[in-house]
C-alpha cells in the first residue's frame, strides 16, 4: 500500500482548515525591492505551513487522542505539532544547512521569500505553536504540552539533531550517531505527537507508554523510508529533490536498500504489536503504520 | 533463487533492539508503569513490583504443584490447589519483587562507580546482564528442584520433563531479562542516559539461544543429580494363612513403669498382671512425647518421616481443606503470627496426613475383620477397611447430625447414636469408681472426664454391632490425661509432699480403674484362640520412660525382650497370618511367640503394603475442628 489510507483525507482536511485559522491570510504585501520577491513573514509562514502535506504528525495526534477516548480537544495540539514541523523544515532547507531547492513539490521557502524572511517565519511558526497551546488549553494541560513540545524542539530534540546532522555531513558516522540524529530530528516529534494526543484525551500512564512505544518505532521507520526514498524515489513521487543525501551517511548506507526496507517493515510491525492493549480501536493507527512501511511519497 | 540474508541487517536489528526499538513487549510490561516515574528509585520500585507480579503469576501455580507433592494432606481438592497457588503467588510476588529490587539497586550501584570512565556503557550493560543472570539462574534452580519434588509423586515421561524444563528456562530468562532491562533504565533515570550508548546487545539471539540451551541442560543435570524421594511400588495382594488366633490390641497411654510395677506387686492390678505375665518387650521411644506421632509410628510400623504424622497440632490454612504440620521449633512463632492474622488456625492431626496404612487397615485389606476404636489420626474413616470408630467419633456422637467420616461403615453411626445416651449413663456411673471419695475441683473433673472417656471407649469396643472381629484395636487415653492433669502444671514448680501424695493416690486409683475396665473388655478367664497385645507408652511426662508391648495367650512365649516402636505393627499382623512388608522399619518380633507358633507359622513377607489411599469425603471436617481443638485443650493436649 503506497497511498494514504482512506480515513486520512477527512482528518487532513480538518487539520488544513485549522491551520488556515492558526495563521490567517495577511493583507496584500507591501511592494518589493531588490532581487527577492517582497513578501510578509506571514505569507512565508503560510507558504510552508499550508503547502500540500500528508499531515502525518497532526493526524497522529488526533488518532492517539481518539484511541484514548476523544479527539475533541486534540486539534490545537495537532496544529502546534504541524507548525513546529513546518518551522523545522524551513530551517532545515536553508542554504546554510541542507540548501534544499524543493519542498512539498514547490520551491523551498528561502527561494521564494529569501533567507531572512524564512528564518523569521520559522521563528514565527514556533512561537505561534507554543502560544496556541497556551491559549487553547487550561494551565495544567498547556503546561504539560508546552514542556513536551519544547523538549522535542530543544537540546535533546530537533535543534540537537539538526546540529549533529549538519556537522556530520560528508563525515563517516556510526550507526549509533545516525540513530541519534534520526531520533532527534524525526522520532522525538513523532513521540511528542502521540503523547500530546493521549494527554489531550486524558489517557492513562499505560496508554501514554503504549503510544510512545508505537510512535518511537513508527518515527524511525518513517525516517528509514525517507532515506530509502532519497535513493530509490523520484522528485515527482516525493515532492523534493532526491539524491540530496548522497554526501551523508544514511540508514541505507548501513543496511542496503533491501535491508532498510526489511527493517522499516519490522519497525512498523513492532509499532502495530505495541498497540495490542487497545485491540480493535487501534485499527487506524495500524493502518497508518502499514502506510509508513510501504509509502512511496 | 532466494537471496541469502544480509548479515548487516541482523547486526542493525540487534543494535536497534539495544536502543529500545523492535523488542519492547517485555520491557514495556516491566517498565511501562515505571516509565513516567521521575525518581530513579521509584522507577526501580515500580519495575520490581511488576517483575514480582510476573513471578507470582508464573511461579505460584508451579510451587503449589510442588508443595502438594511434598506436604501430604495439604491439598485435598482442586479448590485447595487454586487457593494454595494464590497464596504462593502472593508469596513469590513479594519475594521476587524484593530480590529484583535488591538486584536492580545493587547492579546499578556497581555500575555507577565507573560512570565517569570511558567504558562505562559496556560495563553497565555487563553488570546489568550479570544481575539479570543471577536472578534468572536462581529462578531456574528453584524451578528445577521444584520439578524434582513434583516428580517424587510419580514418574513423568521424558516429553513432560522436557516441556516443563523448557517452560522453566523461559520463565527464568523472562525474569532475568526484566531485571537487566530495569538496571539500565534505572541508570538512565539516574542521569546517566547520555553515557549509556549501545555497546553490548541487550538480547542477541546469538547469546540467548546458547544460554537457553545451557540453562535447559543445566536444569536437567540438577534434576538428575538431586536425590529423589522414594517412589512407592504398587502393593502386591495379601494372602492370609489363618493362625486360628483373634487378636485384641489394647493401647494404654500414660503408663509409668515404676507405678505399674509397684501396684502389681501390691496385687492391685490383677488384669495388668495377667497381661504382663508372658511375653514382654520394652520399647524406648526416644523421649518422643507427641502422642499422635508416637501412636501412628506404632500403628504403621514406620517412622514419622515415612508415615507423615509429625505432630498432634497441625494448622489449617485459610481457604484450604488440607493442613500443614509445622513441627519444627522455628515454626511456633510463625504459626502464632499467622493464627493471629487468621491465615491459619490450629487443628488436630488427622488421617489425611498419614501416608502409610495402619496395621488394622492392612488386615482389613487382607480380608480379615478388623475394628479400631479411638486411635490417633483415624479420622476420616475409610468406608471399606473394616470398622473404624475414629478419634472424632465421640464428638460426633455427642453432637449428632450428619456424620463426616467419623465412623465407618456409615450404618454403624446410626446404631451407636441410638444407644448413645444409655452408653454415656453407664460410662458416667463407672467413672465414679475412678474418683477418690473426697475428690473435688478441677483435678477431680479431669479424672472424671478421663474415666468417662475410657469407659465409653471400652463400652463401644464391646458393642454387639462390632461382632467378633479378627482384630480389635482400642486406644485408651485416660491414664495419660489424668497423669498429665495431676503432675504437669504450667508453673513447673514442685508440689508439697502432702499434695503430691494425694495426687499419687488419685493416679493409683485410676490405674485400678483402667485395670477393672480391661476386665469388662477381656473378661477374667483366658480365651484359647485370643491373643491379647497390650501396648503402653509413658505419655506426655517430662521424665524419660519406656513403653512396652506384652503378648498374652496360648501363642505367646514367656520372655523379656527389647523392641522398637515400629515392631508392634508387623508382630500383630504376623499373629494374624498376614505377610509382613519388607519395607517396614522393623520385622515381626518372632521371639515373643511360642516355639510351637513360630514353627507352625514362619514369617512370610511381601515387598510393601503400599501407600494409604486418600479418603473421599463430602464434608470438610471444619465444623468439628474447633470443637476438637477445644476438647484437646481441655484435656491438656494443646495449650
Amino acid at each position: 500500500m503506497s497511498s494514504l489510507p482512506a480515513f486520512f483525507t477527512p482528518y487532513q482536511n480538518t487539520v488544513n482548515r485549522a491551520l488556515e485559522r492558526l495563521v490567517p491570510e495577511n493583507e496584500p504585501p507591501p511592494a518589493a525591492s531588490g532581487g527577492v520577491r517582497a513578501a510578509s513573514v506571514i505569507d512565508a509562514m503560510r507558504y510552508t505551513l499550508l503547502a500540500p502535506s500528508k499531515r502525518v504528525r497532526a493526524v497522529l495526534v488526533l488518532l492517539c487522542a481518539d484511541i484514548c477516548g476523544t479527539d475533541s480537544r486534540a486539534m490545537p495540539a495537532a496544529c502546534a505539532v504541524e507548525a513546529v514541523h513546518a518551522s523545522s523544515l524551513m530551517l532545515d532547507d536553508l542554504p546554510s544547512m541542507d540548501n534544499a531547492p524543493l519542498r512539498r513539490g514547490r520551491p523551498t521557502a528561502h527561494r521564494e521569500f529569501g533567507e531572512a524572511i524564512t528564518i523569521l517565519a520559522a521563528f514565527g511558526l514556533l512561537n505561534e505553536a507554543f502560544g496556541h497551546l497556551s491559549r487553547e488549553y487550561d494551565a495544567s494541560l498547556s503546561n504539560q504540552l508546552v514542556t513536551l513540545l519544547s523538549d522535542a524542539v530543544g537540546l535533546d530534540g530537533l535543534v540537537a539533531g539538526q546540529a549533529e546532522d549538519v556537522l556530520a555531513t560528508e563525515a563517516t558516522i556510526s550507526f549509533d550517531t545516525l540513530e541519534r540524529i534520526h531520533r532527534r530530528k524525526t522520532g522525538v516529534l513523532f513521540s511528542a505527537s502521540a503523547t500530546a494526543g493521549a494527554l489531550t484525551a486524558g489517557g492513562s500512564e499505560t496508554d501514554v507508554a503504549v503510544l510512545a512505544a508505537y510512535a518511537k518505532n513508527l518515527g524511525l521507520a518513517f525516517q528509514v523510508i525517507d532515506d530509502l526514498l532519497d535513493v530509490t524515489g523520484t522528485t515527482e513521487e516525493t515532492g523534493k529533490a532526491t539524491r540530496r543525501d548522497a554526501r551523508k551517511t544514511t540508514f541505507v548506507s548501513f543496511s542496503g536498500v533491501d535491508g532498510a526496507r526489511a527493517l522499516a517493515e519490522e519497525l512498523c510491525r513492532t509499532a502495530c504489536a505495541a498497540l495490542e492493549p487497545f485491540g480493535r480501536r487501534a485499527a487506524q493507527l495500524k493502518a497508518l503504520a502499514d502506510f509508513v512501511a510501504s509509502r512511496r511519497l | 533463487m532466494a537471496t541469502p540474508p544480509d548479515p548487516r541487517v541482523d547486526e542493525l536489528r540487534e543494535q536497534l533492539k539495544a536502543l529500545g526499538y523492535l523488542d519492547a513487549r517485555m520491557d514495556r510490561f516491566v517498565l511501562g508503569g515505571a516509565a513516567r516515574r521521575s525518581q530513579a528509585v521509584a522507577l526501580a520500585a515500580a519495575a520490581s513490583a511488576r517483575l514480582g507480579l510476573l513471578a507470582g503469576l508464573l511461579l505460584g501455580p508451579a510451587a503449589a504443584i510442588g508443595l502438594r507433592a511434598r506436604v501430604p494432606g495439604l491439598v485435598t481438592s482442586g479448590l485447595d490447589a487454586i487457593v494454595l497457588a494464590a497464596y504462593l503467588g502472593v508469596l513469590f510476588a513479594v519475594a521476587t519483587g524484593l530480590v529484583a529490587a535488591a538486584a536492580i539497586l545493587a547492579g546499578a550501584a556497581m555500575a555507577r562507580r565507573s560512570a565517569a570512565s570511558a567504558g562505562f556503557s559496556i560495563r553497565a550493560r555487563r553488570i546489568a546482564a550479570a544481575a539479570g543472570l543471577m536472578v534468572g539462574l536462581g529462578c531456574l534452580l528453584y524451578l528445577s528442584l521444584w520439578w524434582r519434588a513434583a516428580m517424587d509423586a510419580g514418574s513423568m515421561s521424558v516429553a513432560w520433563t522436557g516441556a516443563i524444563l523448557a517452560i522453566a528456562v523461559a520463565i527464568s530468562l523472562l525474569l532475568g531479562h526484566g531485571v537487566m532491562v530495569t538496571v539500565l533504565a534505572f541508570l538512565a533515570r539516574s542521569g546517566l542516559a547520555r553515557s549509556l550508548q549501545p555497546g553490548l546487545p541487550l538480547s542477541s539471539r546469538r547469546a540467548i539461544v546458547p544460554l537457553a540451551a545451557l540453562s535447559f541442560f543445566g536444569a536437567l543435570a540438577i534434576l538428575i543429580a538431586a536425590p529423589r524421594g522414594r517412589v512407592e511400588p504398587a502393593p502386591p495382594p495379601l494372602t492370609v494363612i489363618p493362625t486360628g488366633q483373634r487378636v485384641v490390641v489394647i493401647a494404654v497411654d500414660g503408663v509409668d513403669e515404676s507405678t505399674l510395677d509397684r501396684l502389681r506387686r501390691a496385687g492391685r492390678l490383677p488384669t495388668f498382671d495377667r497381661l504382663l505375665a508372658q511375653a514382654v518387650a520394652t520399647m524406648t521411644s526416644d523421649a518422643d512425647r507427641d502422642p499422635a506421632r508416637v501412636w501412628t509410628t506404632i500403628a504403621t510400623g514406620q517412622p514419622p518421616e515415612r508415615h507423615g504424622v509429625r505432630s498432634l497440632e497441625t494448622r489449617r490454612v485459610a481457604g484450604l481443606e488440607g493442613r500443614l504440620q509445622p513441627d519444627a521449633s522455628g515454626w511456633s512463632a510463625i504459626t502464632a503470627a499467622t493464627d493471629l492474622l487468621r491465615l491459619t488456625r490450629p487443628t488436630i492431626a488427622s488421617g489425611e496426613t498419614r501416608l502409610i496404612p495402619a496395621f488394622w487397615e492392612v488386615a482389613a485389606r487382607a480380608g480379615l475383620r478388623a475394628a479400631v476404636v479411638h486411635w490417633w489420626a483415624t479420622w476420616p474413616a475409610p468406608e471399606d477397611l473394616g470398622i473404624v470408630i475414629s478419634d472424632r467419633a465421640i464428638l460426633r456422637l455427642e453432637h449428632g447430625g450428619a456424620q463426616d467420616a467419623e465412623i465407618a461403615p456409615g450404618s454403624l453411626y446410626e446404631s451407636l447414636r441410638t444407644t448413645w445416651a444409655d452408653r454415656r449413663a453407664r460410662a458416667a456411673a463407672k467413672s465414679a469408681a475412678a474418683l477418690m471419695p473426697d475428690a473435688e475441683g478441677d483435678l477431680a473433673a479431669a479424672v472424671r472426664r478421663s474415666a468417662e472417656i475410657d469407659a465409653t471407649l471400652v463400652d463401644l469396643s464391646t458393642d454387639s454391632h462390632l461382632g467378633t472381629p479378627d482384630l480389635l484395636v482400642l486406644y485408651l487415653p485416660g491414664l495419660d490425661i489424668v497423669q498429665h492433669a495431676l503432675f504437669e502444671h504450667p508453673g513447673g514448680g514442685t508440689l508439697s509432699p502432702s499434695v503430691a501424695a494425694d495426687r499419687l493416690s488419685a493416679l493409683e486409683r485410676y490405674y485400678m480403674f483402667v485395670d477393672d475396665s480391661l476386665v469388662t473388655l477381656l473378661g477374667t478367664a483366658p480365651v484359647k484362640d485370643r491373643l491379647v497385645v497390650l501396648v503402653t507408652q509413658p505419655g506426655r511426662v517430662e521424665r524419660p520412660g519406656a513403653g512396652f508391648v506384652a503378648l498374652s495367650g496360648s501363642t505367646a512365649e514367656t520372655v523379656r525382650l527389647t523392641a522398637p516402636l515400629t515392631g508392634v505393627a508387623p508382630t500383630v499382623l504376623h499373629a494374624l497370618g498376614v505377610p509382613v512388608a519388607r519395607d517396614l522399619a522393623s520385622s515381626a518380633m518372632i521371639g515373643l511367640f511360642s516355639r510351637a507358633f513360630a514353627d507352625a507359622h514362619p514369617v512370610r513377607e511381601v515387598a510393601t503394603y503400599g501407600a494409604r489411599r486418600s479418603i473421599a469425603r463430602t464434608g470438610s471436617g471444619a465444623p468439628l475442628d474447633r470443637e476438637m481443638i477445644e476438647r484437646m485443650r481441655s484435656l491438656g493436649y494443646v495449650r
